[in-house]
């Protein structure tokens, strides 16, 4: 059992991929290796998107490089497609986690005809309710009292389901996340909030967003548990996760969970870092990589796949996204016809007036 | 073009007279009988039975799973309404007061207004949020603003303010049908002012249909909410002089009876629009620009409108600041004499 409010995040595996601790593993060969492959898809995907973005093919995209141990491992401790999730719009790796398929996340990033989205949202703004992945909304911490409110639902209805809502530190300052930790927590809702600590906010530093000792603190305020964890060890991930969603299922309300991560990319592409923080700082952070970590720790298992088997997982993986990427783009792109659509479940007089408009426009 | 689901009138014959608040209560406490997904919530609505008494007696006969009170914090009622549709919920939350709308606001643009267009269709939000609006009550500042026009603004919101306790009760059940966030404001002053007629069993008004209060053949008269009462009383004082006013009751902003309007102001040439919200940016003033779009060689006068002051809303001058039968008069002799 892990100890909520720990003065040092919460690890499984250290920097050498030794294990920090004695402890007993529940997951078995196939399992770590499938892990292993999520977070080398998760970060394949995010490379490659930075030349798809200046070949002009999406004008927005947000790294998630350097965070895959914390959106894995939230992936794996949590049940697909049966829990809901309320994620925030640098899950990469935690959505094609869970599930969703590649090509229905490129083509959100498109913007294309096979965008379930109908090109309506800024890239990164995916939906996906067959996995049970609620719709992003750019106002950040918008989504904390939704999450608490489908954790409501699932109480109400007496599923054991629970939902797990995903922020960056930067969202912690925001009214309405307190305003829905309140909610959740008053409420015992099954609620697992989940702040992935990437320690900048476009440019603040964690140090300047909040005068709190870290996130996992403000727990205390709530009257649930705040548990403060490596979020470059996607095993120490996973188990936190695992145990928060095993203690909410059995009806103990909400719980937070602070992963300390740290995002390598720049805040997105129309972001310059250097004007903020310092290379020497990116470097340490990068030589802390949680994936490098991860196979070290395999290795040290003697379950590291041989590296030309990783490599052609790569290959597969670039294969798998240019395909996506290829047959996506060829769906062609949403025109004036759908632009009236979905904004009511009907289409009321003034919309029907303005729809007449616009076609006679395009004819 | 629209698919406005008809009008399911009542079919008992069994009326009972309610004032408007009472209907509200009768329409929560029916939909929650019909349909286990609805839920009511909201600060003070369970065991106080809300402080204008809409939600009396609902948390015993349901139950606190589907009656409950909330923290006081409107952003995390709307966020959580926001949710629970998600899992497939139909909430109707109370907002107190329409001036505590705001905390919320970020919550009702953002994610309840947007969430059915942004997923393309994948999420949607059946929600209602009912809240008591308008002046009336020596409330001052904070307990008497209109802020319905803040809402007709943002698309993804339907927007309904009833008069009577008919309309209420069958509108409100609507609301709660409809696959759409709704804002449900309720004209306090209009709460417990008279009692009318209402069928004991299920019927629905659909939105987007005005009311025809008064039929007359020279000058159209259009409000809806708490103006309403003293819009007739002017009507009533213009047909003791001769003339022949006909009367409409808009009932809901968004959608809002394009035909009905057009074709009454069509007929008479000559129209005054009726609220109480502050005049600049009012709902009313978009209602002017589709009369004059669409009848301008038609008019025998231009539109003329009657609403609240650019004022914050009064403590000590309620009666100077509401729109009352006297300056409806003075705005249709306008109209008349020109």
């Amino acid at each position: 059992m892990f100890e909520a409010f720990t003065n040092q995040p919460i690890r499984l595996i250290g920097e050498d991929g030794s294990r920090t601790q004695p402890f007993e593993l529940d997951l078995g060969v196939d399992e770590l290796l499938q892990i292993h492959r999520d977070m080398i898809r998760s970060r394949v995907c995010d490379e490659r998107l930075i030349p798809i973005l200046r070949q002009g093919k999406t004008s927005f995209y947000a790294q998630s490089t350097g965070m895959e141990a914390t959106q894995i491992g939230i992936a794996w401790g949590t049940r697909k497609k049966h829990d809901w999730y309320w994620p925030y719009y640098r899950d990469n790796g935690l959505i094609l986690t869970l599930g969703m398929p590649l090509k229905r996340w490129i083509s959100q990033l498109l913007g294309s005809n096979d965008d379930v989205c109908k090109g309506r949202q800024m890239p990164q703004h995916f939906s996906d309710p067959e996995n049970h992945i609620a719709s992003i909304c750019s106002a950040i911490g918008s989504h904390i009292a939704p999450a608490a409110g489908t954790a409501i639902a699932q109480k109400y209805l007496g599923t054991d389901e629970i939902t797990i809502c995903t922020f960056g530190e930067g969202a912690t300052s925001e009214g309405d996340w307190h305003a829905g930790v309140n909610m959740a927590s008053a409420n015992k809702a099954p609620c697992l909030f989940i702040c992935e600590n990437n320690q900048y906010a476009i440019s603040l530093n964690v140090r300047d967003q909040t005068n709190s000792k870290n996130i996992a603190v403000k727990g205390h305020a709530y009257g649930i548990p705040g548990f403060y964890v490596d979020g470059q060890d996607v095993l120490a991930v996973r188990a936190v996760v695992k145990q928060a969603a095993e203690y909410i299922r059995a009806g103990n309300g909400s719980v937070l969970i602070e992963c300390l991560t740290y995002r390598i990319g720049t805040h997105s592409s129309s972001d310059d870092d250097s004007r903020y923080r310092s290379k020497e700082e990116v470097e340490s952070w990068r030589a802390q990589d949680p994936l490098v970590r991860f196979e070290r720790f395999l290795e040290k298992e003697g379950i590291l796949p041989a590296r030309e088997e990783i490599e052609a997982y790569y290959g597969s993986v670039l294969a798998e996204f240019e395909e996506a990427l290829s047959t996506s783009d060829a769906s062609g792109y949403p025109t004036w016809e759908i632009l009236f659509d979905d904004v009511y479940s009907d289409l009321p007089d003034h919309l029907a007036q303005q729809a007449i408009y616009v076609r006679e426009e395009n004819l | 073009m629209t698919m406005q689901s008809p009008e399911k009138p009542s079919s008992s014959p069994i009326r009972k007279p309610l004032n408007l608040i009472q209907a509200i209560n009768e329409a929560l406490r029916e939909e929650l009988l019909r349909d286990q997904s609805v839920l009511v919530f909201g600060e003070d609505v369970a065991k106080r039975g809300g402080v204008f008494l809409a939600t009396e007696g609902l948390q015993s006969e349901f139950g606190k799973k589907r009656v409950f009170d909330t923290p006081l914090s409107e952003a995390s009622i709307v966020g959580a309404a926001v949710g629970m549709c998600v899992r497939g919920l139909r909430p109707v939350a109370e907002i107190q007061f329409a001036d505590y709308l705001y905390p919320g606001f970020d919550q009702i643009v953002s994610q309840a207004a947007k969430i059915r267009y942004r997923s393309g269709g994948g999420f949607y939000c059946p929600m209602v949020i009912r809240t008591p609006s308008g002046g009336g009550v020596r409330g001052g500042n904070h307990h008497s603003q209109s802020p319905e026009s803040y809402f007709t603004h943002t698309p993804g919101l339907k927007v309904v303010m009833p008069s009577t306790p008919y309309d209420a009760k069958g509108l409100l059940k609507e609301a709660i049908r409809l696959d759409d966030p709704v804002m449900f404001f309720e004209p306090k002053r209009l709460y417990r002012s008279f009692k009318e007629d209402v069928p004991l069993d299920d019927y629905t008004i659909p939105f987007g249909k005005a009311a025809t209060r008064m039929e007359g053949s020279d000058i159209t008269l259009i409000g809806y909410g708490g103006v309403m009462p003293d819009v007739i009383k002017a009507a009533e004082a213009l047909k003791a002089e001769g003339i022949h006013p006909e009367v409409l009751d808009l009932r809901t902003l968004i959608p809002w009876d394009r035909e009905a309007v057009l074709s009454s102001v069509a007929k008479t040439g000559r129209v005054v629009l009726i609220s109480e919200a502050p005049r600049t940016s009012n709902f009313m003033g978009e209602v002017a620009y589709v009369i004059q779009e669409e009848l301008f060689d038609q008019m025998l006068a231009p539109v003329v409108q009657v609403a609240g002051f650019d004022t914050p809303y009064p403590y000590a001058l309620d009666k100077v600041y509401l729109p009352g039968p006297n300056r409806i008069l003075r705005a249709a002799a306008k109209s008349l004499g020109y």
